[in-house]
């Protein structure tokens, strides 16, 4: 056999027996295996409906859109007569808010009043009382935590309003006790995480009622809109 | 002329080294059985070998499992190969999910089971005096099995916190017809191992986990 084709099958073997080398070392044979994996966890906060309106002390008006439990909070309500023909001391509302978080959350509201009078007599901001009600965290899977109510709670309480003596028009004096406050985002409840680990599907959570109240007094006649956006966040 | 030889001589002795090796390796083996699959993920994936002549090397994303993700489960099918010529034996061990915060993501919260173990081709050996048996209380598919416990909490009647040390999960007689040295599409068994998370308000955060599975000699039993 000539030299040159004894170099070409020896090379030719070479190539064969790598090719044998790798093949037995890919599909070679293992006793074990892995499994790796990961899951990601992210800041859940939501804000819904807690259940229907309470609307009392109202002369005419009524609840137009009411709350309903579990579902986006869009609530509409017509307080109706707050001139001095409507003779009750107050005309108050009651919007139950349901919060649910994973992590700590932060309530703020943010309220814009706008009334068709020009007086300084007219509705404003101020004469719109607000505070959060009692908090209430029950149920299975609701975490126990003490919240922070930043509001003075029921604005009708003698301690949250008077008259001024000055002026003779009722005021919501204390802290944070009317929209004048929330011109801007501003924080009205805080806390700890809400729920345990429980699915979605489990419908309890934080409960808190959004009070609002006005005084029927001797206002410039017009009428006036109150819009108030609440938002829950996770900081 | 004679160094080639010496060569030549040697490689061979090379390639019988190499061969015997995997010869002896072979008896027991555990590769990809498959695609795995993922369903109700959000932002999730699996990564692994259709083919199930390569190494079982599967990567798991379950993705978000807060609220966020508003499917009801997340689901992962993962196709696992056997092959053996003798009685063999599956262990399972896990690294990793060490969570303090016991509203975080917890071992016991990650459901796993074994699920529809049958011949992979037409060359798994069937043996009529014994089976293959999953053991106790791998045997179900946590998907369909789910319950809510006392806390709220989702349940399943197996989880990741069954594995204790290297766990037995399943075990049976001679998987394989053949005794070949290197892979066969077609010369073994296959099972699906399940694994489950249910999206819930868990603690904010990231949790990771490895297992490792293995295969060696089991019980002797008869095939």
């Amino acid at each position: 056999m000539p030299r040159h084709t004894t170099k070409i099958i020896f090379k030719l073997c070479l190539f064969i027996m790598l090719l044998l080398i790798s093949a037995v070392a890919c599909l070679g044979q293992s006793t074990t295996g892995t499994v790796s994996m990961s899951a990601t966890v992210s800041k859940f906060v939501e804000i819904n409906s807690g259940g229907s309106v309470t609307l009392t002390g109202n002369s005419g008006g009524g609840v137009t859109t009411d709350g309903v439990t579990n579902s986006p909070l869009a609530v509409s309500i017509n307080l109706g007569e707050v001139g001095p023909s409507n003779t009750n001391s107050f005309v108050t509302a009651s919007v139950p808010l349901k919060l649910r978080s994973n992590a700590s959350y932060v309530l703020s509201a943010s309220a814009t009043v706008t009334s068709s009078g020009t007086t300084a007599s007219k509705i404003g901001a101020a004469d719109v009382g607000f505070g959060l009600g009692t908090i209430s965290r029950t149920g299975l899977g609701v975490n126990s935590g003490s919240d922070t109510n930043a509001t003075s709670g029921d604005p009708t309480l003698p301690a949250n309003g008077s008259v001024n003596g000055t002026t003779g028009r009722y005021e919501f004096t204390a802290v944070r006790s009317n929209l004048s406050a929330f011109s801007s985002s501003t924080t009205a409840l805080s806390g700890p995480i809400i729920m345990n680990a429980v699915p979605r599907s489990n419908a309890n959570g934080l409960t808190v009622p959004a009070l609002f109240a006005v005084k029927p007094q001797f206002f410039e006649n017009g009428t006036t809109t109150i819009s108030v956006t609440f938002t829950v966040t996770a900081p | 002329m004679r160094i080639r030889h010496f060569i030549f001589a040697l490689l061979i002795l090379l390639v019988l080294v190499v061969g015997s090796s995997n010869t002896s390796a072979q008896a027991l083996d555990i590769s990809s059985g498959g695609q795995p699959t993922i369903t109700g993920a959000v932002s999730g994936s699996v990564t692994g070998s259709s083919d199930v002549r390569n190494d079982l090397v599967v990567t798991i994303n379950f993705g978000e499992v807060s609220p966020l993700n508003t499917n009801s489960i997340v689901k992962v099918v993962v196709p696992i190969a056997l092959r053996s010529n003798q009685p063999y034996q599956v262990s399972v061990s896990m690294s990793g999910l060490n969570n303090a915060n016991a509203q975080a993501v917890q071992a016991s919260d990650v459901g796993f089971g074994l699920q529809n173990i049958r011949v992979l081709g037409g060359a798994g050996k069937i043996c009529t005096q014994s089976t293959h048996v999953i053991r106790s209380p791998f045997n179900d598919d946590p998907a369909t099995s789910l319950t809510i416990g006392s806390d709220g909490r989702v349940v399943y009647p197996s989880t990741l916190a069954n594995l204790t040390g290297s766990t037995i999960i399943l075990s049976g007689p001679q998987l394989s017809k053949n005794n070949s040295s290197i892979r066969q599409q077609s010369d073994g068994y296959v099972f699906d191992a399940i694994f489950t998370l249910t999206p819930q308000f868990f603690a904010a955060g990231v949790s990771s986990a490895t297992l490792l599975f293995n295969i060696s000699a089991g019980p002797n039993v008869p095939c």
